[in-house]
């Protein structure tokens, strides 16, 4: 056929079936997120500018997910990741902030993503990120003592934590006693070898699930991020889940 | 006994009072259930103070005291001024509840206003924290996000900036 608009070839974009997320179908697929800051990459990621049937053009960033462990988690196939358009979103161990840049797109202007660091170094890169997205709350604070930043977050929708830690249960269920609204939901990526390097994967997955289990914290779905990811699994579940919501499900 | 409950959030200190308490009976199942409805929850916790920051500087200040669970002398005026008078020798009919027992310690020892932190007060923060837009009359909705992003900022950009040689436990 005939060659497409210049400076790349026909690309059509659809939606994904987790709201805010979108596929690019092209010489292969990629998943996208619609860019909240037209014009600008965040870490050199591709961009792909569509041209609305009135005229105005939209532009998504192409997603990684040898990059970002919830874009793997994405294609690992879980049913509901509930970042979506318009929510609150505490994120633990945001390091640069090219992964929160993505949820940042998804959540949108009418949603708000506090964003928690605590090298300073990757602060710094996520500090100047923030600065052109408005909806990214940048803290550059130890997830440990979500004390020390209880001035700068409100209740939210959703925790996602991916703080690579021995103890990152206990750390999600802190945050979440201070942040998380009842009935919210928490994404947690866990990395078996930061954990216990010694005992089998599935072991050490079940292990966490246990500790999560006791904070009120209710896995729903569990998925592997193979194989953008080895050893890793991404656990979504559900905050202080009545007894009567529970019969329902 | 009065509870009243220190609230900290980036726009302003406020303190609320808490009431029924005996209906509850300090229960925290009672609380978490009846945290979600404002109707309900206006009843059980009041506005008593707010008192905004008065300029981004302010605040930087102010949560740098409060992370590290310190009393401003803007806080304590704040306490002095809002809470009933605390006399010598005489035990106090009211008790703060705080988010963090060393800010609790730091306000005890310099002001004698007897301070509590539990499980119980940790729920009835938060509930403040999801209702707190709607018992602060001035704060018009986004308001309060406006503020944790100046404060957010400033915050963060302080800490990278000052700790530049900062070694980082990367882990891997």
């Amino acid at each position: 056929g005939k060659g497409g608009m210049k400076g790349g070839s026909k690309v059509i974009i659809e939606p994904h079936r987790h709201e805010g997320i979108f596929i690019a179908k092209g010489k292969e697929d990629a998943l996208v997120t619609k860019n909240l800051v037209p014009g600008e990459s965040v870490y050199n990621e591709k961009r792909i500018s569509v041209q609305n049937e009135d005229g105005t053009k939209v532009e998504y960033r192409v997603w990684n997910p040898f990059r970002s462990k919830l874009a793997a988690a994405v294609l690992g196939g879980l049913d509901n990741i509930h970042i979506k358009p318009g929510a609150k979103v505490l994120y633990l161990g945001a390091a640069s902030g090219t992964s929160v840049s993505h949820v940042s797109d998804i959540v949108g202007p009418t949603g708000v993503v506090y964003a928690v660091e605590f090298s300073h170094r990757s602060g710094r890169d996520l500090v100047n990120m923030a600065k052109k997205r408005t909806n990214v709350i940048p803290i550059i604070e130890d997830a440990r003592h979500p004390h020390k930043y209880r001035m700068l977050v409100g209740m939210v929708d959703v925790i996602f934590s991916d703080v690579a830690q021995p103890d990152q249960a206990r750390i999600l269920a802190l945050n979440a006693s201070h942040f998380l609204k009842t009935g919210g939901h928490f994404v947690i990526s866990i990395k078996a070898n930061c954990i216990d390097s010694v005992a089998k994967p599935e072991a050490v997955f079940a292990g966490e699930i246990n500790k999560m289990k006791q904070e009120n914290l209710k896995p729903h779905e569990q998925v592997t991020l193979e194989p953008f990811e080895r050893d890793h699994a991404c656990v979504v579940g559900g905050y202080r889940i009545s007894k009567k919501q529970k019969t329902v499900e | 006994m009065a509870l009243y409950i220190l609230f900290e959030a980036a726009s302003g200190y406020s303190l609320f009072e808490a009431h029924g308490l005996d209906e509850i009976g300090q229960n925290t199942q009672a609380v978490r259930s009846s945290i979600e409805d404002l109707n309900r929850f206006g009843k059980v916790v009041k506005l008593v103070a707010f008192s905004p920051f008065a300029s981004a500087i302010d605040a930087l200040n102010q949560i740098n005291s409060i992370s590290e669970g310190l009393m401003t002398d803007e806080l304590r005026n704040f306490l002095e001024l809002n809470l009933p008078k605390v006399k010598v020798g005489k035990k106090p009919k009211f008790s703060l509840g705080v988010a963090e027992p060393k800010l609790g310690s730091h306000i005890f020892e310099v002001t004698k206003i007897p301070c509590q932190h539990n499980d119980f007060i940790v729920e009835l923060l938060r509930g403040i924290r999801l209702h707190f837009d709607r018992f602060i009359k001035d704060l018009k909705p986004g308001d309060l996000e406006k503020a944790q992003l100046g404060l957010g900022h400033s915050y963060s950009r302080a800490k990278v900036k000052f700790n530049v040689n900062r070694v980082d436990n990367m882990v891997i």
